[in-house]
């Protein structure tokens, strides 16, 4: 392999991990140090960091897929009628977990509590997306903060609820398949809302403490691609576990 | 070629007294000393509150296990840049030289250090270690299974030892390549200072480091029973090691797919100038391709192993028939992942064989553009062949047709990539060097292992061959004859590299001839346990087929005695090898343009690319072969800026 070299006298640091600074451009705001380094710009970065990120939501894609079909193959097979066990009767009852008959069928989870968590999730991302923009119109460090602020009260509120949902759940996870794969995506959603919290804490500290000002509102619409993606993924499981008893 | 001037080494950057923040005080100890404690705590915690209750002591060695696995990253550092992060006080220039290993010596490579090339080292180390458990595992077995009715082992701890070997194997052969060679080699070929994410890439490897006293500690939790592939229900009704089990393997997933999307998002987004897609070495490919598939088999591994924690720690009941579940959920969404892992496992350490067949024969890779296509074909359809694993199972008899059909089919990208592997050679000046001989092994043994696959694929062949050590058999050529034999090639290539110092080819060739008989007698042994017809996985069996065992036990012994020796040679050349050049194959990637040891951020100058990867026979006459290489004197350890060899390098000038 031929090569040629090109004279540059700077040897610069590492890149950033996983989260990156933003003040590889614009004005410096926290410390003088640039660790993106004259070469790679902020955008630069940025521009890895998509890449990052759409190939973990490639994954989670994936882990959702799974997910749903799990649900639904569960569900068409009805083994020994233990998906909601609609024909467990008192004259041929089913086998819970532990043993116990079940001579009803497994009641129904509200949904009234999966749609809310999702319409928490859509909220979380729609005032992440506000608060890029805000970010990008050059707004006040106050405002990008203010609406990342909200953004993260709705995540926090979807865990809030999320949580609150396994205590008034009509089953446990000993009542079939049914029961089984619907606190699977509890539990799935609840992880992904912890993660989106994280994040979404991080934006709220960093906007307020105006890393976003100056041309990098493009950090923001990193966390925004996630915050729509977790409120998409939460609709899909509200809505299949919704309809598909 | 200009000489620049060489610009102040970053290693000897003198770094602040804080220069690093928490990274000064975490290292491998604080890491064990954090993960045992917050263990203990998880352990007595739920001790109290769960044990007792219904599939109490499941949810105990699960709590047990996540609070090793958290606290030991806590106590390694890998938290600190995310939490930083969060709170916005993010890393400074200094701390990020610091955790890149800036003046700390050897002492980096037990923290959480950055530096690809220290990830790299850490993790070719790991590797031997994980082989080194693995295959004393395997010789359990195999002395287990010398006489019919053999006592040595007791069948419960045989069960567990096939499992963790199964495992620990499986561990080891997916990481061997893209471990090592992809953190270490891979971003200096396509001239790049870093990965794309350093901080990811320490993250993956002391993740994975934390997975392994899980898998090792079921042995102290009754065993896993169930063997590698943990189909329910024997995996549902195993003792309590089973959620450490799955534990590793949520763990592994983490790992591996961090991994996977790093060595991606670099080859896409930290190629040198003129470094276009089509003058990538062909490893690169090999380590994206690998790295992709990696990420889709992952998050099926990831779903199926937490449904198994909540079915044994919280009664849920995907694989329960009795409870609604299904043992078939398990199979699919196994070997969902499971047969696309094989190829994550094998493209890496094929796309070496072809970078090393190039290097030797001094000729381009043969069909460069129809191995890149043949990679991403295998990897295509390896997602979708994964029932020919379930087809006396019972599940859709009418699909056994068609996953005859496309797992066949893989075989014709597999053999395109094989042609490519022997048109590199062919007609080559071949210069016969120890990584060269382990082409030759590799192509020997993988030929066996995909016919004998071919026969597997076949439905009715299989009603027969299935679960028999025809199986074992088979994948053992494909895995370890294969796939190691070509990660062992990458090693003998690489290793002046990697270590700056030369094996001993005298001693290379003992442990190659010995390994090369032990892998032919060990499972030539199995393929004639397989035609007779016994079963795999068990600790003792009818006198008929003593023979073909001991054969295989003899082969086996066989085959320790060659990585014994291999090992030694490894060791001892690290310690007290010949110093090695910057470039003894006088090879044309980029990663033999810089010197050795290679410094930090690679490349002083950022190297510009103009020409394809191969371009042998500049310079030298057609046909004529290379002198080989006999260090006279040991060349300087030159500091980077200058060069080390008489070649022209990408630091700056030739001397
Ligand atoms: C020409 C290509 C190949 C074909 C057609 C093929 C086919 C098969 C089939 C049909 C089975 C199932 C046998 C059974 O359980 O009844 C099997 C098992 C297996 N193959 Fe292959 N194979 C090929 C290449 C490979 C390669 C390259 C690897 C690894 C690098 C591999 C690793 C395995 C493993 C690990 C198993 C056994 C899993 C287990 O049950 O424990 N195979 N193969
Ligand atoms: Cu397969």
């Amino acid at each position: 392999m031929s090569i040629t070299t090109t004279d540059h006298d700077d040897a610069h640091g590492q890149d950033d991990g996983a989260h990156g600074d933003d003040h590889g451009h614009g004005p410096v705001v926290e410390g003088a140090e640039n660790p993106g380094g004259p070469h790679e710009t902020g955008y630069k970065r940025d521009q890895k960091e998509r890449l990052m990120l759409w190939l973990l939501i490639g994954g989670d894609l994936l882990f959702l897929v799974l997910e749903v079909f799990t649900w639904f193959y569960l569900r068409t097979l009805n083994t020994s009628g233990l998906w909601n066990g609609a024909q467990c009767t008192t004259a041929s009852p089913c086998t819970d977990g532990l043993g116990n008959p079940i001579t009803s069928p497994i009641a129904k989870a509200d949904p009234k509590h999966a749609i809310i968590i999702a319409c928490l999730s859509i909220l979380a991302a729609a005032f992440v997306w506000m608060s890029e923009l805000a970010a990008k119109k050059g707004s006040a460090k106050r405002s990008v903060a203010g609406w990342a602020g909200i953004a993260l009260v709705f995540m926090l509120a979807a865990v809030a609820w999320q949580i609150y949902q396994f205590q008034v759940l009509p089953f446990t996870t000993i009542d079939g398949a049914y029961a089984s794969t619907y606190e699977f995506f509890m539990g799935s959603t609840l992880a992904h809302l912890i993660l989106m919290a994280f994040v979404g804490t991080g934006l709220w500290i960093r906007a307020g403490k105006g890393r976003y000002q100056g041309g990098t509102w493009y950090r923001v619409r990193l966390i925004r691609f996630f915050a729509v993606w977790i409120a998409v993924s939460t609709t899909v499981l509200v809505v299949v576990a919704a309809l598909f008893y | 070629m200009t000489t620049a001037v060489a610009p102040p080494l970053l290693e000897d950057t003198k770094l602040g007294p804080k220069a690093g923040g928490f990274y000064r005080r975490q290292n491998i100890w604080t890491g064990l000393g954090f993960g045992i404690f917050l263990g203990f705590v998880a352990w007595v915690v739920s001790h109290a509150t769960i044990q007792g209750s219904n599939w109490g002591s499941d949810m105990v060695v699960t709590c047990t296990m996540l609070g090793w696995v958290i606290g030991f990253n806590v106590g390694m550092g890998t938290f600190n840049a995310p939490i930083r992060w969060m709170l916005g006080h993010d890393q400074t220039h200094e701390d990020e030289l610091y955790a890149a290993g800036v003046s700390q010596g050897s002492s980096r490579y037990f923290k959480f250090c950055t530096d690809h090339k220290v990830v790299g080292t850490q993790y070719l180390v790991l590797v031997m270690v994980l082989f080194a458990v693995g295959g004393t595992l395997a010789m359990m077995i195999r002395t287990q299974l010398i006489t019919a009715h053999s006592s040595f082992l007791d069948p419960q701890t045989y069960n567990a030892i096939v499992t963790v070997h199964g495992m620990v194997m499986i561990i080891a052969t997916i990481i061997m390549v893209s471990g090592p060679f992809a953190n270490f080699i891979m971003p200096i070929m396509i001239g790049a200072k870093d990965m794309a994410f350093p901080r990811l890439n320490a993250m993956s490897f002391w993740v994975v480091f934390s997975a392994v006293p899980c898998l090792l500690a079921t042995f102290f939790l009754g065993g896993v029973n169930a063997g590698w592939t943990t189909y329910a229900p024997l995996s549902v009704q195993a003792p309590p090691a089973m959620d450490a089990f799955a534990m590793t393997i949520i763990v592994f997933v983490v790992s591996v797919t961090v991994a996977g999307v790093n060595t991606i998002v670099t080859v896409a987004t930290m190629r040198a100038k003129g470094m276009t897609m089509g003058r990538l070495p062909i490893f690169t490919w090999g380590s994206v391709v690998g790295g992709a598939l990696g990420l889709y088999a992952m998050p099926a591994f990831l779903v199926v192993m937490t449904m198994m924690i909540t079915d044994r720690a919280t009664g849920t009941s995907f694989f329960v028939p009795e409870m609604g579940g299904s043992q078939w959920l398990w199979e699919n969404i196994f070997w969902i992942m499971g047969h696309p892992e094989v190829y994550v496992i094998l493209i890496p350490p094929v796309a070496a064989v072809l970078e090393i067949a190039s290097t030797f024969a001094r000729k381009p890779v043969f069909g460069y553009k129809v191995a890149i296509a043949g990679f991403i074909a295998i990897a295509s359809l390896s997602i979708m062949v994964w029932a020919h694993h379930m087809f006396t199972t019972g599940w859709a008899p009418n699909l056994a047709g068609p996953f005859m059909i496309t797992t066949e089919l893989i075989s014709i990208p597999t053999g395109i990539i094989f042609l490519c592997t022997i048109g590199t050679l062919w007609r080559g000046s071949i210069w016969t060097r120890l990584p060269m001989y382990f082409v030759y092994l590799f192509i020997w043994n993988f030929i066996i292992g995909g016919v004998t696959g071919i026969y597997l694929s076949d439905v009715p062949a299989d009603q027969f061959f299935h679960g028999d050590m025809f199986v074992t058999a088979h994948f053992h050529y494909t895995l370890l004859g294969g796939a190691m034999i070509g990660a062992t090639a990458a090693v003998c290539y690489w290793f002046p590299k990697v270590t700056g110092r030369m094996l001993n080819e005298r001693i290379g060739k003992v442990a190659f001839w010995t390994i090369a008989l032990g892998i032919q007698v060990t499972y030539f042994g199995q393929f004639w346990e397989g035609f007779q017809g016994m079963a795999r996985r068990i600790a003792q069996y009818n006198p008929q087929f003593q023979t073909a065992n001991q054969m295989s036990t003899i082969g086996a012994y066989i085959l320790m005695t060659g990585w014994i020796i291999f090992l030694y040679m490894m060791l001892n050349a690290w310690r007290r090898g010949k110093i090695a050049p910057a470039n003894p194959w006088h090879a044309k990637t980029l990663e033999w343009k810089v010197p050795t040891p290679v410094p930090l951020e690679n490349f002083v100058v950022d190297p510009v690319v103009t020409s394809d990867p191969y371009t042998y026979g500049e310079g030298v006459p057609d046909g004529q072969v290379v002198p080989e290489f006999a260090p006279t004197k040991e060349p300087e350890l030159v500091p980077a800026g200058s060069a080390a060899s008489g070649e022209p390098t990408a630091t700056g000038g030739t001397n």
